[in-house]
């Protein structure tokens, strides 16, 4: 990547990093306000709901970069989500089975850090394809 | 596709940062583009050709 295009990706990666880093202080201040408790159920849901604000915004920086990106990296991020889809996907699915077999409960939460470890793996892949 | 975006660069004495800087793509993308690894689309050829001042088919066979 030349100096003006590694510049580039990195200044608007940084909007990425900020929205990630307000997404972990409302979630810590979400979760200690709901463990000294909530008044009123309405409350109670917007606290607990509040994290999905900067997860929004994220999903925006997200997007922003990727179209900032040239044709060529375009075409291997859309390769590396359509492997992390496939793999989230089989790998759910599969685990969903097992869990009717007496395999502990796995909750929701797990699905986007594994979707985004996928998500890299393939870039990782979809990377070494075009070297 | 076969191309001869190398020798076309080689030719002006360019490295690839400064062709990926003139077509304002990463310089990974130069890189698969002149090992073949990656065929570009129509506007990124037509934009290599002009840069070269040769024509498309002059660039890239198949």
């Amino acid at each position: 990547m030349n100096k003006r295009t590694a510049s580039l990706t990195l200044r608007r990666a940084i909007p990425c990093f900020v929205a990630f880093a307000a997404y972990v202080i409302v979630l810590v201040v979400s979760l200690r306000l709901l463990a000294h408790g909530v008044e009123g159920r309405a409350a109670e849901l917007a606290v607990s709901l509040s994290p999905v604000i900067p997860v929004i915004a994220l999903c925006f920086c997200i997007v922003r970069l990727i179209r900032g990106m040239d044709e060529m990296h375009r075409a291997i991020q859309l390769e590396a989500l359509s492997m992390s889809v496939a793999a989230t996907a089989l790998a759910t699915f599969s685990y969903g089975f097992l869990e009717n077999v007496g395999f502990p409960k796995v909750s929701l939460f797990v699905v986007l850090p594994l979707m985004c470890g996928f998500w890299a793996a393939g870039t990782v892949l979809a990377q070494w394809r075009y070297r | 596709m076969k191309n001869c975006i190398q020798e076309l660069r080689a030719a002006r004495k360019w490295s690839q940062a400064d062709l990926a800087e003139q077509l304002d793509v990463s310089r990974q993308t130069v890189n698969a583009l002149e090992r073949g690894r990656y065929d570009p689309s129509l506007p990124l050829a037509f934009r290599i050709a002009r840069l070269f001042g040769v024509a498309i088919e002059d660039v890239f066979q198949p």
